[in-house]
């Protein structure tokens, strides 16, 4: 956060000058081009290892470049190619992302920002922009304001030129310098909403440039706070702070032009709405629990099953996110740094913990409860999701037994005051969860094991079909993880697959869309609409809320499928 | 694998046809600042659980009024007003998407969820096309009279700028229904790529339309087809593909223009 | 026998977001008659004509158009690279007539062709409009007006960069289109061509003189018109135009 926050209060000078002279000469545009552009080159850099900006420097020079060459002529088709090659850049990027690079999960980022991404090298760069901007203005600035209104009256045609591709370079500079905080495609948030704004209230040149300086800084600030408090992009919430201010000013100017008693009318009511609708700070209070952080909603589960009233969880994944895709955030941050224990689960599915944890400068332990258990599956061997062992391995009750004792042991060794509390909650836990597995078991074990076949979109249940004989078909993402976006060709694979294998049903799993399975089910005639937990467990009130409710539930579900929902598994978790 | 060729091809006949006007009436800018603006109202529908199109009309109309009223205002042109409406509103739509509240899979809005149309979806496009190509046949000689010379409409007897909001108004209906398939970011592709090619390809409206059409279909398909052999990501392959189509007729437009022309003998009647 | 008044304006005013651009024009325009307008660029000329057309609201006096009018402007740049034929472009004067669900079918377009042909340009009808000559897109221009059965014609710099064989041609073309009944308006900088036609109108922001050439083009109202002076070219006889000069005192 501190980072980010340098890094915006230095790009202010930059963005708060270019941005007048963005605003003046008509390039907002281009202004949004290049920053777009540079999404590739950032995808480049993130995937081949070297550094960002330097990706996103040369795709932007290529862009400016390639702009520049297309000529100044006002050509019918130059709108379009411009559009055109915008769009090559973003689909080049996404295509890199995600099926050369598997980065899938970083687009977002990349093109929305992060908190966490700011960097030394960025802020180094802003810097350089920053005095580089300076230097030019002094220099240039009588210049490009006269090329503005009339391009051949100072200056040679020659020196007209050099001096605008001056100017383009140092947008293009100064934008892939503020892409780690606002991303790709929100870059105008800082280098036009805030200028023209500013334009509102000034038009004289050296009060409209400090004030659009003022008003970057302001919103850049207000809109990084904003980030770290609601765990959205920066990009997202500073190109919102920064329009909502432009919304403000024009608002306020208008009223402004109102006659005295509306105006003292209108100003009140807005006082009163501040004052009620007041941001509350949400409080937060510890009273002496033992912190712990639990990365997935399983662990978490077992955590607060065994830690009970003694120990305060803070559970980084909710229900329905995807751990494989996971971005770390700064409330992450923030609760890592105050805990004592963190729970993971381990093999590649959570390893973004131990970012969090080192960012916050937290002297956690970290618990890697995957390492512990007993019954290991191999994982993919290769692709970008390979990893030592399946990470799915709590779908076994014999796994999710060492963890729930591990878990037991850690939390009384930490706090041993309630180490009795533990070891009751733990035993009570585990017979719960030998009863079910034996009902589970039982269950299963009456269809046919010609029947027991499983079609699924994600590749979860490797440990669930061991421990109970069912037989996994095949899969639409076919992959343990699901950052790569779904091709045509998996597709078309699947329903041949599914019609050899003649399956009465397909389960999507609940945290993924529906809908690809479901068209597959269109074309087969198998049914869809059993849903699965596989990655995590399910939101408050649903069957799967609870490691135990999950295991039944998934049973449930899949018996039905298998018999054609002639008859489920009636468990009690 | 089917039901994704039959989107495709709907969506490539309505976004090639129309995006004919959309490159001779200049309005790729526009159609990409659209596709943007409505980004917010996509989100709040998805997230509510509603289809698209309630959500992505009120968003048009209030990026266009915001628009209006921006560019009013002293000091602020056109493209500055365009500029601050567009970023606020993909910001608003950013934040609403990506906040850890919101639903999973609101990234298929961004990129596009081509493999897995609903029948909705289906119909949704089959819709478009007939109601593109209604539009079209009525409005081709006055969409080619205006974007002719804009000037001489009203000595033609109609008004251009009912004309305008008559394509705006096609095009913003074309955009919210084939976001769904090819995503926000990269929707305005279908609508600029196959056009700007055909254009290079030939002299005449009509063959422009048909060639833009078929090209948009083509290189649809041939998007899918990367999709299933290469296994990239669908949407993202087809936007490749238009692009693709558009560098190669670049060339192949300077090669035609060079060939040799066809005038008349320099001796034409004289009245 | 009176003729029959295609436009009557009567102390018009008009001009761009309220700021007159030009005022105090009035005239009339009868059917057989060529009136040019003539004045410096930015005097007022396509101002008027887009007046006649219905584009600018008169901002004060009265302007009757009591015909069609078929608009001959100036070709653009951007024009030139319009995927239509000649023959297309002529069509579009068909709209004229049609309401806005008929689109123009193999009347309009044997119409369109026969219009070509009055023009002398119907074995060009097929090719590429961008690819035309300046002289023959002014006369696709003229047949579309034609198809539009127009009866005032209104022609922005028509000669503009015409060659001799090419402005004869046109004026011509004008002359028999006067004899059919047209009423026809050519702005136009260029002095010698004004005196050619049956009237003009001589304007500088606003009107300064009206009337048959002759009695109209003399000396005070061509300083008032150009604004400087006009001198007297020895040997020649003709007079040239100097542009407005500075008096130093």
């Amino acid at each position: 956060m501190q980072r980010g926050l340098v890094e915006v209060l230095i790009l202010a000078v930059p963005a708060g000058l270019l941005g007048t002279w963005i605003v003046l000469r008509g390039l907002a545009f281009f202004a949004h081009a290049v920053g777009t552009a540079a999404f590739p080159g950032l995808v480049l850099a993130d995937g081949l290892g070297f550094a960002a900006p330097l990706g996103a420097f040369g795709a932007a020079l290529l862009f400016t470049g390639g702009n520049a060459a297309l000529g100044r002529g006002r050509d019918r088709e130059r709108d379009s190619v411009v559009a055109l090659v915008l769009v090559g850049c973003l689909a080049g990027g996404v295509i890199l992302a995600s099926d050369v690079f598997g980065s899938g999960a970083n687009v977002e980022t990349l093109l929305f920002g992060s908190l966490l991404l700011v960097d030394g090298g960025d802020i180094a760069l802003a810097a350089v922009a920053a005095a580089a901007t300076i230097f030019a203005t002094a220099l240039a600035g009588r210049r490009w304001l006269a090329h503005g209104f009339d391009p051949g009256f100072i200056s040679s045609p020659r020196q007209a030129a050099l001096l605008d591709a001056a100017l383009l370079g140092l947008i293009a500079l100064t934008s892939v310098a503020a892409l780690s905080v606002v991303g790709a495609l929100l870059v105008s948030a800082l280098f036009v909403v805030p200028a023209a704004t500013a334009r509102l209230l000034t038009r004289r040149m050296r009060s409209w440039q400090a004030a659009s300086v003022a008003l970057v800084a302001a919103e850049g600030t207000v809109g990084l706070w904003l980030s770290a408090k609601t765990d959205a992009p920066p990009g997202a919430t500073i190109a919102c702070v920064a329009g909502a201010a432009f919304a403000a000013v024009a608002l306020g100017q208008a009223i402004a032009r109102l006659p005295r008693p509306a105006l003292v009318a209108t100003g009140t009511l807005v006082a009163l709405a501040l004052l009620v609708g007041g941001c509350g700070q949400p409080g937060s209070g510890d009273d002496g629990k033992l912190a712990v952080v639990a990365t997935t909603t399983q662990i978490g589960d077992w955590v607060r099953e065994v830690g009970g009233g003694a120990v305060a969880v803070d559970q980084v994944l909710q229900p329905n996110t995807d751990p494989h895709e996971y971005e770390p955030r700064p409330s992450d941050v923030e609760a890592a740094a105050g805990a004592t224990l963190v729970f993971a689960s381990g093999d590649d599915l959570d390893g973004w913990i131990e970012q969090i944890v080192s960012d916050g400068g937290s002297d956690a332990t970290i618990v890697d409860l995957g390492a512990a258990v007993p019954e290991r599956l191999p994982g993919e061997s290769s692709g970008a999701e390979a990893s030592r062992y399946d990470p799915h391995w709590w779908h076994d009750p014999r796994n999710a037994e060492a963890a729930v004792r591990e878990i037991g042991r850690r939390l009384a060794s930490a706090d041993p005051s309630h180490r009795r509390e533990f070891e009751r909650n733990v035993s009570s836990y585990l017979s719960r969860l030998r009863k079910l597995d034996a009902g589970i078991a039982s269950c299963v074990g009456s269809v046919p094991a010609g029947r027991r076949k499983l079609v699924t979109d994600h590749d979860a249940f490797g440990y669930f079909a061991d421990r109970y004989g069912i037989d996994v078909v095949g899969a639409v993402i076919p992959s343990q993880t699901t950052q790569a976006e779904p091709s045509a060709k998996d597709l078309s694979e699947l329903v041949g697959l599914i019609e050899r294998e003649k399956v009465e049903a397909v389960f999507p799993e609940s945290s993924l869309s529906a809908k690809v399975a479901e068209a597959i089910a269109n074309q087969t005639g198998a049914a869809a609409s059993y849903t699965l937990y596989g990655d995590t467990l399910g939101p408050a009130g649903s069957s799967g809320a609870t490691y135990l409710g999950m295991e039944a539930a998934n049973a449930d579900s899949l018996v039905r499928g298998f018999t054609g929902g002639r008859h489920g598994c009636r468990l009690r978790p | 694998m089917r039901r994704a060729m039959l989107e495709m091809t709907l969506l490539g006949l309505a976004g090639g046809a129309l995006g004919c006007w959309v490159v001779l009436y200049e309005l790729s800018y526009a159609a990409e600042s659209l596709a943007h603006s409505i980004f917010p109202g996509l989100v709040i529908a998805a997230i509510a659980g509603v289809p698209l199109l309630y959500g992505a009309a009120p968003a048009v109309v209030v990026a266009a009024l915001a628009i209006a009223i921006a560019s009013r205002l002293p000091g602020v042109s056109r493209e500055v007003g365009v500029a601050v409406v567009v970023t606020t509103m993909f910001g608003l739509g950013a934040l609403l998407a990506l906040s850890p509240d919101s639903p999973p899979g609101i990234e298929t809005l961004l990129f596009g969820d081509l493999l897995g149309p609903a029948d909705a979806d289906l119909a949704a496009a089959a819709l478009l096309v007939l109601l593109v190509a209604i539009a079209l046949r009525l409005l081709h000689g006055r969409l080619l009279a205006a974007g002719f010379d804009r000037a001489s409409t009203r000595a033609l007897g109609f008004s251009p700028a009912l004309l305008d909001a008559a394509l705006l108004i096609l095009l913003a209906a074309a955009i919210v229904v084939a976001v769904q398939g090819l995503g926000n970011l990269l929707v305005v592709a279908v609508f600029v790529g196959p056009a700007a090619t055909a254009r290079h390809l030939t002299d005449r409206i009509g063959p422009m339309i048909a060639l833009s059409a078929t090209i948009a279909v083509l290189a649809g398909l041939a998007g899918l087809y990367l999709s299933f052999y290469a296994g990239t990501a669908a949407g993202a392959s087809v936007a490749l593909a238009i692009v693709a189509f558009y560098l190669v007729s670049l060339p192949l437009g300077r090669l035609w223009a060079l060939r040799p022309a066809r005038r008349a003998p320099a001796g034409a009647t004289i009245v | 026998m009176s003729v029959e008044a295609l436009i009557e304006a009567a102390g018009l005013e008009a001009g761009y977001d309220g700021l007159p651009a030009v005022a105090e024009v009035s005239f009339t325009l009868a059917a057989g008659e060529r009136l040019a307008l003539l004045g410096p660029n930015g005097g007022g000329k396509t101002t008027i004509l887009r007046a006649v057309l219905g584009e600018l609201r008169p901002l004060a006096g009265t302007l009757r158009v009591a015909a069609s009018c078929g608009s001959v402007p100036q070709t653009e740049r951007s024009r030139l690279d319009y995927p239509v034929s000649a023959l297309e472009v002529a069509m579009m004067g068909a709209l004229s007539r049609l309401p806005w669900w008929r689109r123009p079918g193999r009347v309009d377009r044997d119409a369109a062709r026969a219009a070509l042909a009055r023009v002398g340009l119907e074995s060009l009808a097929d090719e590429t409009f961008g690819e035309l000559s300046g002289g023959q897109r002014q006369r696709v221009l003229i047949a579309r007006a034609l198809v539009q059965d127009a009866r005032v014609l209104l022609m922005d710099e028509p000669f503009t960069g015409l060659d001799h064989a090419a402005a004869d041609r046109l004026e011509a073309l004008i002359a028999v289109l006067a004899e059919e009944g047209h009423g026809i308006v050519i702005a136009t900088h260029d002095l010698e061509q004004a005196r050619r036609w049956d009237s003009v109108l001589c304007v500088n922001q606003r009107q300064i003189a009206v009337g048959p050439p002759e009695q109209t083009l003399d000396r005070p109202v061509l300083e008032a018109t150009y604004g400087g002076a006009i001198v007297e070219i020895p040997g020649t006889g003709g007079r040239a135009i100097l542009p407005p000069h500075h008096h130093h005192h």
